[in-house]
């Protein structure tokens, strides 16, 4: 007769490790179950809404009557403007989607956006960051600084925004948190892809936290295993976030502005010539509309009226005097 | 229902509920955290229920979370949470076999056969090459992979390291990130849960 402890060994070690599930079971499922779990706290946090504006409702009634004062109607706090739109883009406030072009929607908390596989759009949230969405993206802004991305691709640009926010991109997998950067993240079921361009993000997934640098892709399987590849920041898989990057107005600024912005925006170093090219950059003055062209198109498109051409050497982007163009300012 | 004078129990169902209301929160981790949890270990219960249909069982996992979501708010620590889903599993095994014509089909658990104890007895010992045994033992396999499913905590995955992949006590308590004595008290505690809860099965 065996022990106790013998029997709880032996029954153990004869049986043998537990037999796992299959990897497209977890994803499908894993999908399902989170759509679920996203109602349902819609849900709740509706009726808990509810109740919460009942009370409050309540008690700025009874406020008001003691005051005899009506209070002004409140505003929702606008999260973000739409900048730039190519394709379908629909939006919602509930589960109704409507073309963005006939909505004239205020981007408030709750507000989801999605894009057809064709449509592609920026919007600039109201901490100052540049939002884009690839095709196939749906995301909902959640909250001033939070947005919640249930599926696809989207790019974070925060050069812009002031310092000492950040930007917290949640989805089913993780949580990505920019710290000054160029991030993009994207979201298939239960996988996640992170991919840093410039500066750092922290990303939160299963109670551990990781962080991603510049030039350093990170993915997530199914199964939660994580793996690590490289990423240059002017590699082409930037291009979608580049074409539809909002152009700022240029008309009457310098030249050497557009560069140093379409530098940034694909990902280049950039080196002029010379000194003297450098000056002549900044001393010639821009007119005209390249509102819907890519950062590139945009600069060759200015610089084809100056004496200044522009070349692509590797990560380089090099400003350089035309052919026997002057180069005096 | 919940043993009150069980700590590990009251312990378990303690932080259950702290999870559920974590999850109705919108807590997107917490939400993750009882996926992984539970869902290779709700799988293998519907599996086991659904010999030889795998995609039956993705499908009653799949309804189980869903439900089990729905409902969350009226979980009340009554039992733990696994044993709620269990619960909700078992029920949605019942209304398959129910759509599907009837009780055709349906699995005999070994708990429900008489004089398991001396059954597992038997099998703990060297493998015989009998087919009756054979049958058996994959029965016993499905019953202590249940068991362990149905450990709170870290029990299960620590008794499968001691005596399955043959760690020491140091190597488990590195990959626990705690201490070595904690460990070796952890694998007794897992060791008596086991011994408890397949005492209790059968």
């Amino acid at each position: 007769m065996q022990s106790e402890s013998d029997i709880v060994e032996s029954l153990i070690r004869s049986a043998g490790r537990r037999v796992e599930p299959p990897e497209d079971a977890y994803g499908h499922v894993f999908t399902v179950a989170h759509e679920a779990f996203r109602k349902k706290t819609s849900k709740h946090r509706e009726r808990m809404w509810i109740l919460w504006a009942g009370a409050a409702a309540v008690l700025v009634f009874a406020i008001a009557l003691m005051a005899r004062w009506t209070p002004p109607v409140a505003q929702q706090e606008e999260l973000a403007r739409i900048a730039r739109v190519a394709g379908e883009v629909e939006i919602a406030t509930g589960d109704i989607w409507r073309p963005l072009a006939e909505a004239r929607a205020r981007l408030t908390p709750g507000i989801k956006i999605r894009t057809q596989a064709d449509g592609r759009v920026a919007l600039t949230l109201a901490g100052g960051e540049s939002l884009r969405l690839a095709g196939g993206t749906e995301v909902m802004l959640d909250a001033p600084g939070r947005l919640y991305v249930p599926g696809g691709t989207i790019y974070v640009d925060s050069g812009a925004r002031p310092s000492g926010s950040h930007l917290e991109v949640v989805t089913a997998v993780a949580t990505a948190r920019d710290v000054g950067t160029q991030f993009e993240v994207a979201v298939t079921g239960a996988a996640l892809r992170l991919r840093v361009r410039e500066g750092l993000v922290a990303l939160d997934h299963g109670g551990e936290s990781f962080r991603g640098q510049a030039g350093e892709q990170i993915a997530i399987d199914g199964k939660g295993g994580i793996s690590r590849a490289s990423i240059a920041p002017h590699d082409t898989a930037w291009q979608w976030a580049e074409a539809i990057a909002p152009m700022p107005d240029m008309d009457g600024k310098p030249a050497a502005d557009l560069i140093s912005w379409v530098a940034r925006e694909t990902g280049r170093k950039l080196a002029y010539e010379s000194p003297l090219v450098e000056q002549r950059a900044t001393a010639v003055i821009l007119h005209g509309d390249i509102r819907n062209l890519s950062p590139m198109a945009a600069l060759e498109a200015m610089l084809a009226t100056t004496d200044l051409a522009v070349e692509l050497n590797g990560d380089t982007m090099e400003i350089r005097a035309r052919s026997n163009a002057p180069t005096g300012p | 229902m919940t043993d009150p004078s069980n700590p590990v129990m009251a312990e378990l169902v303690h932080v259950d509920r702290a999870l559920a209301h974590r999850i109705l929160g919108g807590d997107e981790e917490a939400f993750r955290e009882l996926f992984d949890r539970f869902f290779p270990r709700l799988y293998r219960f519907a599996r086991a229920r659904l010999p030889g249909d795998p995609d039956a069982a993705k499908d009653i996992v799949q309804q189980t979370f869903c439900q089990a979501i729905e409902r969350l708010d009226t979980y009340r620590g009554e039992a733990a949470l696994y044993t709620w889903f269990c619960q909700i599993c078992r029920n949605a095994v019942a209304d398959y076999y129910r759509r599907s014509g009837g009780s055709q089909g349906r699995v005999e658990l070994l708990e429900d056969q008489p004089n398991a104890r001396s059954i597992l007895e038997s099998l703990a010992a060297p493998a015989a090459d009998e087919p009756e045994t054979g049958v058996l033992r994959e029965q016993v396999h499905r019953i202590v992979e249940a068991t362990l499913d149905a450990l709170p905590g870290n029990y299960g995955t620590a008794l499968e390291w001691k005596y399955i992949d043959g760690l020491s006590v140091r190597e488990i308590a590195v990959r626990l990130d705690i201490g070595a004595k904690a460990a070796e008290s952890l694998l007794t505690r897992a060791r008596e849960a086991f011994r408890e809860a397949i005492a209790g099965m059968i």
